[in-house]
């Protein structure tokens, strides 16, 4: 997006599941190493979800509702102004299972996976677990799904409202992996759940050390580096003035034509991350990237501008540009 | 601060273009029948649109057998809606789109394959994600600057036009088609009927003797456009979109609260911020489903924000049947045309008030009227509650 008054997003909360040891643990980027874990490290969800609603809350409402409360708690915030989610595929294990019981049952079908299966099920259960009565929005575009979350969020800021909860889950699912064989896809790192929320706000707290520059989600993107030439550009930057660039290339294909604009551009190649090898592949993983973005910041200050370069599908571009908050 | 309507389109079970549903909707036609194009035997009442994929596809030029219904009948609304405009370099152009469904009418047919192990045609699953259905409507009418899907249940057409405004005022965009689709599948017929809020019936809103709704599906779409698009196309206003607002209801992941808590914050928030008064509102286009609860739910909150002076309101769910994603959307083209023509819609198979709320809608077509301001909700799953304002004036 053209943005003419630049305005300040603060990130002041940030939490993430996934299938490392992200959750609760500030300082994770820095012993990170590429994700083989076939399952999540998930807390102990008792501690953020009644008993009783956790039995039937599949894997991605768990994690959303956990993150949710953890950002809460990290700002100290009782409520946000709005909830927004962005999610690629959405609420698939209660989809898989209600789309089967209603091809293999006669008669009534028990109407739990089908409440549970829309998109907007998690920004619900967030809702409702909070008792807000907020703006509530679900995003769902794919591999910018997170992207468009993220702008709406911004617009939010800039209509006035002050804390914005927002954030993305996907979940994997058994026939996810068979389909992804049988569609000749090769995502080149495991294919894996994961769920980042972050609360962006107005006003900068005593311990914020990150900030969202700008966000732009880029539709039927033709030529990826060209879009990145003038996201700097509006930005008033150049490719080396970044710090880190955490980036999504997937399979191996083409990751090396992006390591070579990043080492022409003067770019450290050690400075350059392909995140997807920590996150795994899910179509919001430029939501864990953010949220690795911001924890390298909170270990290390002198790292201005971090961009996330998101091309995990090639039709698809996210640039995110975040940025260190001066202590 | 409003936005300026400039083009709508819309295809649902009462028919194919914006003059055929208001025919439909003028002669009092419902759209819902027995399940005819739908691989579906049973005997459920819908509301159909009434052509195959095939002749989807042909009307359009289209030959790839990997495009879902939604994408059909959102690409059908979204270039009625778009009409003779052209794309320019120099405007920034986007779309919006809402489903629930996404292509899950073709992943049906996968899954059906794939569970009797009768060699699954794996590709048609490249439809199954609701953001493709849009990316494939944008690609047809080559519009890059902006392609966005929301999902939010029953509310997601009504959050695809707020979020296209935010997008005009706030200068992100100069013009932003905006609007839903959502094709009828077994998947949702099977998930009413599991919640018991299918009525084998018609459907009847806001009667005491309600039972459920009836699916329906189609797609509608509406051009919104700030001031340097006016100055480009010098396309002529139709009409204005002057308040909205979402709120959630926090009460149940599907039903909605008794006190109509939710519903009645939307309404409130987009009457606040159309500046318009309560009693100005000419026409309600309620959600009205059919259910036992939203009907109950949504009276209530009409009663608490208008007291005892309720306008003239009706559900038009027993013209097209309960669109899902795309009832926000269509339902706002019909709230347009109620300004546009001086009408306000009969709500169909009204018979009785509800025992609590004592309410009764519009049952017979008011014309020659002059509608200024329109008020139409949607209420959706997980509490997402919308309210918009539509005016003659801005």
């Amino acid at each position: 997006m053209r943005d003419m008054d630049k305005n300040t997003y603060y990130i002041i909360a940030a939490s993430t599941i996934s299938h490392q040891d992200t959750f609760g643990k500030t300082g994770f980027s820095d012993s990170m190493s590429p994700v083989v874990s076939p399952a999540l490290i998930t807390p102990d969800y008792k501690a953020f979800i009644d008993a009783g609603l956790l039995r039937r809350m599949s894997k991605i409402l768990r994690m959303a509702v956990a993150c949710a409360k953890d950002c809460l708690a990290q700002a100290g915030l009782d409520q946000p102004d709005a909830i927004i989610t962005g999610t690629g595929l959405g609420c698939l294990q209660d989809t898989d299972k209600f789309l089967n019981t209603s091809l293999t049952v006669e008669g009534l079908l028990p109407p739990t996976a089908f409440i549970q299966s829309t998109h907007n099920t998690m920004a619900g259960q967030i809702s409702l677990s909070l008792g807000n009565h907020g703006y509530n929005m679900t995003h769902t575009q794919n591999t910018l799904s997170f992207e468009h979350a993220m702008v709406d969020a911004l617009l939010l800021l800039d209509e006035g409202e002050q804390h914005i909860l927002v954030g993305a889950a996907d979940e994997h699912i058994e026939i996810l992996s068979e389909i992804t064989t049988h569609l000749g896809y090769k995502p080149g790192f495991p294919l894996t759940s994961g769920a980042s929320f972050f609360i962006i706000s107005k006003e900068k707290r005593h311990d914020t050390v990150a900030r969202i520059a700008d966000c732009e989600p880029v539709a039927f993107a033709q030529d990826p580096v060209a879009k990145l030439t003038r996201f700097l550009d509006t930005n008033s930057l150049e490719i080396s003035d970044l710090n880190r660039v955490v980036y999504a290339v997937p399979g191996n294909a083409n990751a090396g034509k992006y390591k070579t604009i990043w080492r022409e551009a003067g770019l450290d190649p050690e400075k350059c991350i392909n995140y997807l090898s920590l996150s795994g592949v899910y179509p919001t993983a430029s939501a864990f990237a953010l949220n690795y973005a911001v924890d390298l910041i909170s270990q290390d200050r002198s790292l201005k501008n971090i961009l996330i370069f998101n091309a995990l599908r090639k039709e698809n571009l996210g640039l995110t540009l975040v940025q260190s908050v001066e202590a | 601060m409003s936005v300026r309507i400039t083009g709508i389109g819309v295809v649902s079970a009462i028919g194919f273009s914006v003059a055929e549903n208001l025919q439909s909707l003028r002669e009092g036609k419902s759209g819902i029948g027995k399940i005819t194009y739908l691989e579906d035997s049973r005997p459920f009442l819908v509301g159909e649109v009434k052509a195959s994929n095939a002749d989807l596809k042909e009307k359009w030029g289209l030959d790839s057998s990997h495009i879902s219904r939604t994408s059909l009948l959102g690409l059908h609304a979204a270039k009625e809606a778009w009409g003779e405009n052209k794309l320019n370099s120099e405007l920034r152009t986007g779309i919006i789109s809402a489903t629930s469904v996404g292509g899950m009418d073709r992943s049906e047919v996968f899954y059906k394959d794939y569970l009797a192990q009768n060699n699954p045609e794996y590709t048609l699953l490249k439809t199954h994600d609701s953001g493709s259905t849009t990316e494939r409507i944008a690609a047809e009418m080559g519009i890059t600057d902006y392609v966005n899907t929301l999902s939010t249940a029953c509310s997601s057409g009504a959050n695809a036009i707020v979020l296209g405004a935010r997008l005009i005022l706030q200068n992100k965009l100069d013009r932003v088609l905006v609007g839903g689709s959502d094709a009828l599948s077994r998947f949702t017929i099977d998930g009413f009927r599991s919640l018991m809020i299918y009525d084998d019936q018609w459907c009847r809103p806001f009667d005491e003797t309600r039972s459920g709704l009836n699916l329906g599906e189609g797609a509608a779409f509406l051009l919104l456009e700030g001031d340097k698009s006016i100055a480009f196309s010098g396309n002529k206003t139709i009409c204005y979109l002057s308040g909205w607002a979402n709120a959630a209801d926090a009460y149940h992941q599907t039903a909605s609260s008794p006190e109509g808590t939710g519903a009645t914050l939307a309404i409130g928030n987009a009457l606040r911020k159309s500046g318009i008064q309560p009693e100005a509102i000419s026409y309600v286009n309620a959600h009205g489903t059919g259910t036992k609860n939203n009907d109950l739910s949504e009276s209530v909150a009409l009663k608490n924000i208008f007291g005892a002076n309720i306008p003239m309101f009706s559900s038009t769910k027993a013209f097209t049947g309960h669109t899902l994603a795309a009832a926000g959307a269509i339902e706002a083209v019909f709230s347009v045309l109620a300004i546009q023509n001086g009408l306000v819609y009969p709500n169909l198979n009204f018979r009785n008030p509800i025992e609590e709320t004592r309410l009764t809608p519009v049952t017979s077509l008011q014309t020659d009227i002059p509608i200024h301001a329109v008020l139409s909700n949607s209420f959706g799953f997980g509490g997402n509650n919308s309210s918009l304002v539509f005016a003659d004036h801005a």
